[in-house]
C-alpha cells in the first residue's frame, strides 16, 4: 500500500516537472518561430474582442511577452493550436504568386478608418485585401499565359470580355487542329505508354549516385577508394600484384581450415543421412527419450528454460480453464447433445470427443494429484511421528484432525507487528483487515472439518467391515469399470447420465472421498451391466446382419432366409414359367443344405432367372428370330395392336395435334353470345339479332388470329409445329434493348456475329480484335494534347494507321 | 481401284493451280467470316458506321489468318474411295480394302464374337479413343481402341438396354433394367440414378453436361450430372419410345415416336419446340449430322429420308429399312437393318445422298447400333454375336483440335480438359434450336393479357407482400399501434393502386383515347381554359 502511494507521489511529481517543462519547450518554439511569422493561436476573434484581451495582457515586442501570453492562453479555453490557414502554408503557389510580397505603403499613405473598429488591429487585413486584387488581376494573365503555351494560340484568343475589339485569331488557326482531332477521335485505340523516362538509364549512371552509409559499406569505400590501390591500378598492374601478396603459411592455414570444415560437414551430413535412414521403431523411442530426458536434465539445470517451461503449463492451464473445453458443461456441448449426436457430422463429433478425452486426463490428472497430495500429507505425517500404516481412509482422518489444530493455531496466534512498515497506520488497518476476513474462513474450514469427521465416524463401523471385502472386490471392479469406460467411448452418450453422476462426485472434497468412493462403485456398476447387456444385443443384431457369427444366431438367421424365399415364391412362380420355378425351388433346397451361402447370392440367382425369362427369344447357334429383338421382353397384346395399327391414321391424328397447339398459343375469340333481355327488350333483340358492334369485335379478333397464324413459321409446313412459347429462363440470355448506339436490330445482330474470344480467332488476329480504347502503362503521366502539323505527315500516317494506330508521331502528338 | 488412306503419305499431290487455291482460300475465309456483315449504309449514325466499318475490317484480317491456319496447319487430307474405270465404291470389300492401307488400319478391322451375351451398344469417347460397350445379358465393357486393350470388364448380371459415355472415359452411365448407373472406369458404381426409371436410351450432351434419358413410359428426363439436379422431366405423351438422339450442334435431343413424328426437345420447357410428322409408320431411328442442320430419319414405312432443319423440309428421301443409323464427322451416313450396313455419302459435295459403302456380316447377325469412331475412318457395328469394326475411308475428321478432343491425351492433359470443360459448362437453358441467336435481341413476344385469374393472384401476391413488410420501429409519438395499423393499411392501397388503375383502364379505353387525342393539341395549360369547347367554325 505505502509502495503505490509512494509511486503515485512520485507520478504526481513526474507530471509537475513535465508541467514545469512543457512551458519552456514551447518557449523556444516560440524564439525560433518568431523571426519567421508570429504563431496564432485560438480562433480568429473579432478585432474588438482582440483589443480587450490585449488590454487585459498588454503585449510588448519581447518575445517572452508573447511566450507568457500563450501561456495565458494554454490554460485557457482556446488551448488546441489552430491550423496554419491554407494562405499561409506556403503549400503550393497557390496563394502567393505576387513576387512583391512586402507590400510597402507610399510614404505619404494616411489610413482614413483608423477610429472604426474593423481595420484598425493591424494593416494586415488591408495588405491581404490588396494583395487579393492583384491576384484576380494576375490570374487572368496567367491562365491566358498557360494556355498560349499549351495551344500555341496567341492569348487573345482567351481573352474573353477585355479583349473584344482587337480578337485577331483567323481560322486558319483553329482548323488546323481539325485533322488532330478528328484523328483522335476516329482512332479505335488510343497509346499513352511512350516516352517512359526513367531516371537511372545505366548501371553505371546508378552507380555513380552511389554514396556509403553502412559501416560495411563505408569500409568498402575506403578500401576501393583506397588511393595506393587507385594508383597501382593505373599503372601497369604490376603493383597490385605486391599488394595481393599473401604468405604461404596464411594460404596453407586457410586452406587446412576449409577442408577441416568441409570434413566436418560431410560428416555430419552422412550423420543425419544414416540416422534419417534407420527404420527401427525401438531405435527412435530410445532416441525420442534420451532427447526428453535432455530437455528434462535442461529444464532442472536452466532455470531460463524451466521458467518457460511453466509459464507454458500456466497458460494451457489458464486457456483450459477459460475456454472450458473439457465435458459436456458448456452451452456448445450442452446444445449439441440436445440436438443429439448422431445427427452431428464428424467434425463435431471429434469435437465432442476431444472434449471428452480431455475431461479423462483431467480427471486422471486429478486423481493422480490426489495421490500425490496423499503422499506428501503422509510424508508431512512421517515428520510428525505419525506413521500412517493404516489404510488411506484413516489417513485421511488424521489429516483432517490436522488441518484443523493448524487452523486453530492459526486463530489463536495474531501478533501485530510492532515495527518496519507493517508498524503503520494505515498498513495496520489493512492487516486487521485480511486478519479477520483470514479468521471467518478458517472459521468456516473447521466447521466443515468438524462436520465431515463426524460423519466418518459415522460411517466407520460399515467401512471397516467391508474394508477386506472392498479390497478384495475393488481391483476387478475398477477394472470392469475401465472397460465399461471404453465402451461407452464407443457409443458415447447413451449413458451420459450415469457419468454426469460419476463427475459430480469426483468433485466432491476429500472429506467425502470415502463415501464418494463406494458410491461410485454403486452407481457405475449397473452402467456396466447395462453395458454389456448392450453388447450382447450387438452381437444379436450383428450376427442377424451378417452370416459370420456364433452357431446360435445363425440357425435364426437361416430360418429368416428361408421365410423371405417362402415368401417370394408365390410371387415367383406368377412371373416364371414351371421349369425356372422349380430350378429356384431347387436352389433353395440347395441353400438349406449350406447355410453359408450368401443371401447376395441368393438375389443373384433370382436374377439370374429373370433375366432368363425376360431374354424370352432365345438365340440359337447365333441365329436370331425374325422378331424385332430392339426389346427382348414380349409387348402386351394392347401394344401389338397398338403398333400394328399405329402408320394407319398418323396423318390426321397430327392434324389434330397441331390445331390443338394452334389453339393454345393463338386462341380462338369466344363467339359473340345474346343474353335475353340484356340491354335491350326481348322483342327488340329477337328482330334484331346480335348488335352489330360485338358481331365486329368478334370479326376483328377472328382476322387477328388469322393473320398470326399466317405469321407462324410453320404455316406453310403442312407436317411441322414449331412451338412459339417462350421459355422464360431463356430470356436472360437475350438482351431486352438493342444497346446504345446502335439503331437498327439487324446491324447489332450483325456486329456481334463473330466471336472474338482466343479460342476463335488465330492469336495473330486475337490482340487487335480485344484491344481496349486505351491503353496506358500505369505511372505515365497524360499531357494535354499537344499541336503537331499534320499535313506533312499525313500521308505516312494514314499508311500506317489501318486498323490501329501505333506510330511514334501519334504519341508525340498526345503526350 | 485406290483406296487413299488418310494419315497415309501426302505425296500424292494434285496439281495445284493458283486460281484453285484462292477459291478453296475464299471458301475458307467465308467459312471463318460467320456470314455476312451488316449493311453499314442503313446507319446514320456516322461514327458508329466508322466504329464498325474498322471492326469489320478486323473480322476479315482475323478470318484470313484463321483460313491461312488451316490450309497451312491441318495437312492430312481425308481418305477415299477412287473407283477405276466401271469400278464402283459399293462393290468394294472389306478384304479388299484390307489389302491397300497399311497395317496400322488393318487393325482396325476385326470381328469380335461374343455369342452369349449379345446385341451389344456401343459408345465412343469424343476423341474416338475409348469404346464402351454393353451387352444387353448385362456385360460391360471399356475399351482402349487405340491399343485394343480392355481397360475394364465386368458382368452386372441384368438387362443392359444402353452404355453412354460422360464427358471422358472416366466416367459412364449404363441403363440397366430397372435403373441407370453410373460407372467409373475402373468399374465402381458411383451413382444408381433411380428417379430415371427404367430407361431405353441414354444422350449425354457434352456441352451442357447433361445426361438425356427416355424411360419405358415416354417420360424424357435431364439430369445435371455436375450437380445432380434433376432439370428437367417431361411426358412425352406418346407412348413407348426408344428412338432418341440428341444434336451436337445445339444440344436439342430428338425423339421419334410411333406415331410417326419426331419431337425435339430442350431441357427448359416442357412442350417440344418442333413436332414434325417424318414417316407414316413409327420411326425406327434418327441420326444427326454434326453440322447440326441435316437430320435423317428413317421408319417403318421403309423409307429414309433426310430433313432440312433450317427450313424443317425433306431434301431425300431413300427407300429402305434402318433400324440404326449414325452420320460421321465427315457426313456420312451409316445405315443398318438386319445384318447388313448400308453407307451413304454425298461424294459430289451436292446435298444429295448416294450409295457409297456396302457390308454385310454373317448372316443371323442383327446390328443393333453402328457408330462411327472420330476422328478415324472406321465404323464400329454392335451386334447380336458381339462386336466388329469396319473401314470406311474418309469417315472420319483426319485433323484433331487437341483443345476440343485429342486422341493421343496424356492424364494431365485430360484433367486439365475437365476442369476446363467444367468453367465452360453451359447453361440448359442455351439449348436452342439456333444457338447463334444468343444475345441478340429479345423477340417481341405479343403481349397477352394476363387472365383474370393470374391478375387476380398478382395482386394479391402484392397485398400479401405489402401486408408482410416490417415497419421500422419509430420515435415515440408515431409508433402507436393505431398509427401502425394506419400505415398498413396505406402499404396496402398502395400495392393495390396499380392493378385497380390497369382495370380501370381496360374498362374504358375508349375515354383516355379520346383525352390523349384532346390534348395532342392543346396549348399550354395556362391558357387551356381560354379554348372554346367547340370551336367556332
Amino acid at each position: 500500500m505505502v509502495d503505490t502511494k509512494r509511486k503515485s507521489r512520485d507520478t504526481n511529481n513526474a507530471k509537475m516537472a513535465k508541467k514545469n517543462k512543457t512551458p519552456t519547450s514551447s518557449n523556444k518554439k516560440g524564439v525560433r518561430r518568431g523571426g519567421e511569422k508570429r504563431k496564432r493561436s485560438g480562433p480568429h476573434l473579432p478585432n474588438a474582442m482582440k483589443r480587450e484581451i490585449e488590454l487585459l495582457n498588454p503585449r510588448s515586442g519581447s518575445d517572452d511577452e508573447i511566450d507568457s501570453d500563450e501561456e495565458f492562453a494554454g490554460k485557457d479555453v482556446y488551448e488546441y493550436e489552430e491550423e496554419v490557414p491554407e494562405e499561409e502554408s506556403k503549400k503550393n503557389r497557390r496563394y502567393d504568386p505576387v513576387e512583391n510580397f512586402e507590400f510597402e505603403l507610399p510614404e505619404d499613405f494616411k489610413d482614413e478608418n483608423v477610429d472604426s473598429d474593423e481595420f484598425d488591429s493591424d494593416d494586415f487585413d488591408d495588405e491581404a485585401q490588396n494583395l487579393g486584387d492583384d491576384v484576380e488581376e494576375d490570374d487572368d494573365g496567367r491562365h491566358g499565359r498557360m494556355l498560349q503555351e499549351i495551344t500555341g494560340i496567341p492569348s487573345d484568343a482567351f481573352g474573353g470580355k477585355k479583349l473584344k475589339n482587337n480578337i485577331v485569331i483567323s481560322e486558319k488557326d483553329i482548323t488546323k487542329w481539325e485533322p488532330l482531332v478528328k484523328r483522335n477521335r476516329e482512332a479505335p485505340t488510343i497509346f499513352f505508354d511512350d516516352k517512359t523516362d526513367l531516371n537511372f538509364s545505366t548501371v553505371g549512371a546508378i552507380a555513380s549516385e552511389f554514396e556509403p552509409r553502412t559501416e560495411f559499406e563505408k569500409q568498402m569505400a575506403a578500401l576501393v577508394n583506397n588511393s595506393e590501390v587507385a594508383e597501382a591500378h593505373k599503372k601497369d598492374g604490376a603493383r597490385l600484384l605486391e599488394l595481393n601478396k599473401v604468405t604461404m603459411e596464411d594460404v596453407k592455414d586457410h586452406q587446412d581450415r576449409l577442408a577441416k570444415m568441409r570434413n566436418l560437414l560431410f560428416r555430419h551430413e552422412m550423420k543425419a543421412k544414416r540416422i534419417k535412414k534407420i527404420k527401427s521403431k525401438t531405435f527412435h523411442r530410445l532416441m525420442k527419450k534420451d532427447r526428453l530426458k535432455a530437455a528434462a536434465h535442461e529444464i532442472e539445470t536452466d532455470p531460463e528454460a524451466a521458467k518457460k517451461l511453466a509459464m507454458k503449463q500456466e497458460y494451457e492451464r489458464i486457456k483450459e480453464r477459460s475456454t472450458l473445453k473439457h465435458k459436456h458443461h458448456n452451452k456448445w456441448a450442452k446444445r449439441i447433445l440436445e440436438r443429439g449426436l448422431g445427427v452431428q457430422d464428424d467434425g463435431t463429433r471429434a469435437a465432442m470427443a476431444e472434449q471428452l478425452h480431455q475431461n479423462a486426463l483431467l480427471t486422471r490428472k486429478m486423481n493422480s494429484m490426489k495421490d500425490d497430495s496423499n503422499s506428501d500429507d503422509s510424508s508431512d505425517s512421517d515428520d510428525d511421528d505419525d506413521v500412517s500404516g493404516a489404510s488411506d481412509e484413516e489417513g485421511k482422518l488424521k489429516l483432517l484432525e490436522r488441518a484443523k489444530q493448524k487452523t486453530l493455531t492459526i486463530l489463536e496466534d495474531d501478533e501485530v507487528p510492532n515495527s518496519g512498515l507493517h508498524s503503520l497506520p494505515f498498513m495496520a488497518r489493512g492487516l486487521e483487515k485480511r486478519k479477520a476476513a483470514a479468521e471467518e474462513e478458517a472459521k468456516l474450514a473447521l466447521q466443515e472439518y468438524e462436520a465431515s469427521l463426524k460423519q466418518s465416524e459415522g460411517t466407520d463401523d460399515l467401512e471397516k467391515g467391508t474394508s477386506s471385502g472392498r479390497r478384495v472386490f475393488g481391483a476387478p471392479e475398477q477394472q470392469i469399470q475401465d472397460s465399461g469406460e471404453k465402451i461407452r467411448s464407443n457409443n458415447y452418450y447413451g449413458n451420459s447420465d450415469s457419468e454426469d453422476d460419476y463427475e459430480t462426485k469426483k468433485d466432491v472434497d476429500v472429506g467425502h472421498a470415502r463415501k464418494s468412493y463406494l458410491r461410485k462403485h454403486v452407481t457405475v456398476d449397473p452402467s456396466v451391466l447395462r453395458d454389456k447387456s448392450q453388447i450382447g444385443h450387438d452381437d444379436l443384431f450383428k450376427s442377424l446382419n451378417e452370416i459370420v457369427e456364433a452357431p446360435g444366431t445363425k440357425t435364426t438367421y437361416d430360418v429368416a432366409i428361408f421365410a423371405s424365399n417362402s415368401w417370394q415364391k408365390p410371387r415367383n412362380s406368377e412371373q416364371m414359367k414351371g421349369k425356372t420355378e422349380v430350378d429356384a425351388n431347387g436352389n433353395n433346397s440347395l441353400e438349406v443344405m449350406e447355410p453359408a451361402l450368401d443371401e447376395q447370392e441368393v438375389e443373384e440367382a433370382e436374377n439370374d432367372d429373370d433375366s432368363d425369362t425376360e431374354g424370352n427369344i432365345r438365340m440359337v447357334d447365333g441365329i436370331l428370330s425374325a422378331v424385332d429383338d430392339s426389346n427382348y421382353e414380349l409387348p402386351s397384346q394392347a401394344e401389338l395392336i397398338r403398333r400394328a395399327f399405329a402408320g394407319d391414321d398418323v396423318e390426321e391424328e397430327f392434324e389434330k395435334d397441331k390445331e390443338a397447339i394452334l389453339n393454345e398459343e393463338n386462341p380462338e375469340p369466344e363467339k359473340p353470345v345474346l343474353l335475353p333481355g340484356w340491354g335491350q327488350w326481348t322483342h327488340v333483340q329477337k328482330k334484331r339479332g346480335l348488335p352489330s358492334w360485338m358481331l365486329a369485335e368478334h370479326d376483328n379478333a377472328k382476322k387477328k388470329r388469322e393473320e398470326a397464324l399466317k405469321k407462324r413459321k410453320d404455316a406453310h409446313l403442312k407436317n411441322v409445329i414449331i412451338s412459339e412459347k417462350v421459355d422464360r429462363k431463356a430470356e436472360k440470355l437475350h438482351t431486352k434493348t438493342l444497346p446504345y448506339p446502335y439503331t437498327s436490330k439487324e446491324v447489332f445482330e450483325q456486329s456481334i456475329r463473330m466471336p472474338i474470344g482466343p479460342e476463335f480467332n488465330p492469336a495473330s488476329a486475337l490482340e487487335a480484335l480485344n484491344c481496349p480504347e486505351v491503353r496506358k502503362r500505369s505511372g505515365v503521366i497524360i499531357k494535354p494534347i499537344g499541336f503537331e502539323d499534320m499535313k506533312s505527315h499525313e500521308r505516312a500516317v494514314n499508311l500506317k494507321q489501318s486498323g490501329k494506330k501505333r506510330n511514334a508521331k501519334n504519341q508525340r502528338n498526345k503526350s | 481401284m485406290a483406296v487413299e488412306q488418310e494419315n497415309g503419305d501426302p505425296g500424292k499431290i494434285r496439281p495445284a493451280v493458283e486460281e484453285d487455291i484462292s477459291e478453296e482460300m475464299e471458301i475458307k475465309v467465308k467459312k471463318y467470316l460467320r456470314g455476312e456483315g451488316a449493311n453499314l449504309e442503313v446507319l446514320q449514325d456516322k461514327k458508329l458506321k466508322g466504329k464498325l466499318a474498322a471492326r469489320e475490317k478486323l473480322y476479315g484480317k482475323s478470318a484470313v489468318a484463321a483460313a491461312k491456319a488451316e490450309k497451312w496447319l491441318m495437312p492430312t487430307e481425308g481418305g477415299y474411295l477412287e473407283p477405276e474405270g466401271i469400278e464402283k465404291t459399293w462393290r468394294i470389300k472389306q478384304e479388299s480394302i484390307a489389302r491397300e492401307v497399311d497395317i496400322s488400319s488393318t487393325r482396325n478391322q476385326y470381328d469380335i464374337i461374343l455369342p452369349e451375351l449379345g446385341p451389344y451398344s456401343l459408345d465412343y469417347t469424343s476423341s474416338g479413343r475409348y469404346m464402351a460397350l454393353g451387352g444387353r445379358k448385362g456385360h460391360l465393357a471399356i475399351i482402349d481402341v487405340k491399343s485394343m486393350g480392355v481397360t475394364r470388364e465386368m458382368q452386372v448380371r441384368e438387362t443392359v438396354r444402353d452404355i453412354v459415355f460422360l464427358h471422358n472415359e472416366l466416367f459412364f452411365a449404363a441403363a440397366q433394367k430397372k435403373y441407370t448407373y453410373i460407372y467409373s472406369r475402373e468399374g465402381i458404381e458411383l451413382h444408381c440414378l433411380k428417379e430415371h426409371g427404367p430407361v431405353l436410351k441414354l444422350q449425354f450432351l457434352k456441352n451442357h453436361f447433361l445426361l438425356a434419358s427416355m424411360n419405358k413410359f415416354g417420360q424424357l428426363r435431364y439430369q445435371d450430372v455436375t450437380t445432380g439436379e434433376m432439370i428437367g422431366c417431361y411426358r412425352t405423351g406418346q407412348g413407348r419410345c426408344d428412338v432418341m438422339r440428341v444434336n451436337s450442334f445445339n444440344g436439342v435431343v430428338a425423339t421419334g415416336h410411333s406415331g410417326g413424328t419426331v419431337n425435339m426437345w430442350k431441357p427448359t420447357t416442357g412442350a417440344p419446340l418442333v413436332k414434325m410428322l417424318c414417316h407414316q409408320g413409327p420411326v425406327t431411328s434418327l441420326a444427326f449430322h454434326p453440322n447440326g442442320h441435316l437430320m435423317a430419319t428413317a421408319g417403318m414405312d421403309k423409307k429414309i429420308k433426310l430433313w432440312d432443319l433450317r427450313k424443317f423440309e425433306v431434301l431425300q428421301q431413300l427407300p429402305g429399312h434402318a433400324k440404326t443409323m449414325n452420320f460421321s464427322q465427315k457426313g456420312l451416313l451409316a445405315a443398318s437393318t438386319g445384318s447388313f450396313v448400308q453407307i451413304l455419302g454425298d461424294l459430289n459435295g451436292s446435298n444429295k445422298y448416294s450409295r457409297y459403302m456396302n457390308h454385310s456380316m454373317a448372316k443371323g447377325y442383327q446390328i443393333q447400333e453402328v457408330v462411327f469412331r472420330p476422328y478415324e475412318d472406321v465404323l464400329g457395328i454392335g451386334h447380336s454375336m458381339g462386336w466388329s469394326s469396319i473401314l470406311v475411308p474418309g469417315a472420319g475428321e483426319p485433323n484433331f483440335d487437341s483443345w476440343v478432343a485429342n486422341p493421343f491425351e496424356t492424364t494431365k492433359q485430360r484433367r486439365e480438359k475437365e476442369i476446363r470443360s467444367l468453367l465452360d459448362k453451359l447453361p440448359p437453358e442455351s439449348v436452342m434450336l439456333d444457338p447463334s441467336k444468343i444475345g441478340t435481341v429479345r423477340p417481341t413476344k405479343k403481349r397477352n393479357k394476363p387472365t383474370k385469374l393470374e391478375r387476380e393472384a398478382e395482386l394479391e401476391a402484392a397485398v400479401a407482400a405489402a401486408k408482410s413488410m416490417p415497419l421500422k420501429n419509430k420515435t415515440k409519438g408515431k409508433n402507436k399501434p393505431s398509427k401502425k395499423l394506419k400505415k398498413k393499411y396505406e402499404a396496402v392501397d398502395r400495392a393495390k393502386k396499380p392493378f385497380l388503375e390497369k382495370q380501370m383502364e381496360e374498362e374504358n379505353p375508349t375515354k383516355k383515347k379520346r383525352k390523349t387525342e384532346s390534348v395532342a393539341d392543346e396549348l399550354p395549360k395556362a391558357l387551356q381554359r381560354f379554348t372554346r369547347k367547340k370551336p367556332a367554325t
